[in-house]
């Protein structure tokens, strides 16, 4: 057959190699420390969550593959990496794990890593800067609107100073603050 | 009479007064006191937790800590805020340290997190403590059996062990009103809210499917429990008609728009005609 006088490519490879002296051996207990970690190591790689996941399928690390990497201590891959903040935050791979791992509060805890870093997209840390300086996401601007609904023009109640103190003193405030 | 902490979060107040109008209206015809809390603000949402577990604890736990003073749980029509008050409550009462280092926050404001009352989602309460069968007694237009699907919202639902709600709560309000509750495959999936900041493209593809899955499911009308589930639904309709060409026709409903048209409100009284995609038609489907 003509085909094998050719000269054969390299094999295809389903991931790129991955360079031992890069990898932090101490990831996988950074993530295991963090809110809702603690299940991480009984992942066995079943991909039960990529199939879960209704946007899994237009990212490089799939789900499966990002919780494999954290094991593995490929920190700066994981952190640096778009699909994190892609994730919906849907609880759909974390609802079907068969063990038990809280994959979508481990992606939480991956961008909060990241976030220490400035790891963030531009977008979020915009929304961050809302946070701070309005002390909520969304603001009352259509009061007439209330009112032809019978509700007062401001909501009552409402105080986003204390919302905004707090903020400023944590990771929220360094974020926007850094970013001046 | 039960009496809640009301939470409205701040989607709901800029974006949806016909859904916080309802709220009231339907409370008012089931017995329920809803009162504004006092002092407080935004949830954060789930960017918060993303990029600030910490302060983004603090703030939720600050929002409990005020409705512990009078006792009441809270209530609120969101599912975002729904979500992080109570990840934030099953979270620090599992954790001591973590409620310790929330705490001595707190102590400066005045205010301390205990854990004693909790957070639910408007509709929860409704069903479990008004009743279906008290609920029902109010119905004098019930709607003439047409399908609606449901969209449940991921953090109405999911993680299961934090939020404690079951899907069938919600099927029980919306038959309880007259209608029939569509089942669809895409049920479970997210509206695409979330991921509109970083990937709109993705945010209208994932909007999308759920439009398509519902209409082919043979549903007429759309509800949420969801100023950001309502949004997203609602406003790409219109914008899934300019960029694929595509005409879905399915007015998306707060539960208690439905709920308050079945108990005899006028389509001015629920707001109707803030809706974007045009839900007059439903006002067809009412008997009496």
């Amino acid at each position: 057959m003509t085909e094998t006088e050719e000269k054969a490519d390299p094999p295809a490879v389903m991931i790129e190699p991955i360079d031992i002296s890069k990898l932090d051996p101490n990831f996988r207990e950074e993530i295991r420390s963090m809110p809702n970690g603690e299940e991480l190591s009984a992942c066995f790689a079943c991909s039960t969550c990529t199939a879960a996941c209704p946007t899994a399928n237009t990212w490089k690390y799939k789900p499966h593959q990002l919780i494999r990497m954290i094991l593995l201590g490929m920190r700066e891959e994981v952190l640096s990496s778009e699909e994190i903040w892609l994730c919906l935050t849907c609880f759909e791979c974390q609802e079907r794990c068969p063990q038990n791992v809280r994959v979508t509060d481990i992606i939480f805890d991956c961008k909060n890593l990241a976030a220490e870093e400035g790891l963030i997209p531009n977008s979020i840390v915009g929304l961050a800067k809302e946070l701070i300086d309005k002390g909520q996401l969304y603001v009352v601007t259509a009061d007439w609107e209330r009112e032809d609904m019978d509700l007062e023009p401001e909501v009552p109640g409402l105080s986003t100073e204390e919302f905004k103190t707090i903020l400023k003193g944590t990771r929220t405030g360094r974020i926007v603050g850094g970013d001046e | 009479m039960p009496s809640y902490n009301l939470y409205m979060g701040c989607s709901v107040p800029a974006n949806y007064p016909n859904y916080e109008t309802t709220l009231f209206r339907v409370g008012e015809k089931l017995g329920i006191e809803l009162n504004y809390m006092e002092g407080v603000s935004c949830c954060g949402s789930p960017n918060l937790r993303a990029i600030d577990y910490v302060g983004w604890l603090t703030v939720n736990a600050r929002t409990l800590a005020i409705a512990e003073q009078n006792g009441h749980d809270i209530v609120t029509p969101c599912n975002g805020c729904f979500g992080s008050l109570k990840d934030v409550h099953h979270f620090l009462t599992h954790n001591a340290d973590y409620r310790e280092k929330v705490n001595a926050e707190l102590k400066k404001t005045g205010v301390e997190f205990k854990g004693t009352i909790k957070p639910r989602h408007f509709v929860e309460a409704l069903y479990t403590d008004i009743g279906i069968d008290e609920i029902k007694k109010k119905i004098t237009k019930p709607l003439d059996g047409v399908g609606i699907a449901i969209h449940y919202g991921c953090h109405l639902l999911r993680p299961e062990d934090v939020t404690e709600f079951k899907p069938e709560i919600y099927d029980a309000l919306v038959r309880v009103a007259g209608a029939s509750v569509v089942e669809y495959p895409l049920w479970k999936q997210c509206c695409g809210a979330t991921v509109l900041p970083v990937n709109e493209d993705l945010a209208i593809r994932l909007a999308r499917d759920k439009l398509k899955s519902i209409k082919e499911a043979g549903a007429v009308f759309i509800t949420v429990a969801c100023p950001a589930c309502g949004n997203q639904l609602d406003l790409q309709q219109l914008g899934l008609k300019e960029s694929y060409g595509e005409e879905y026709n399915l007015p998306v409903l707060f539960v208690t728009q439905i709920l308050g048209l079945a108990m005899g409100m006028g389509d001015d009284e629920v707001g109707l005609e803030m809706n974007r995609v045009p839900a007059g038609p439903i006002l067809e489907h009412l008997s009496g």
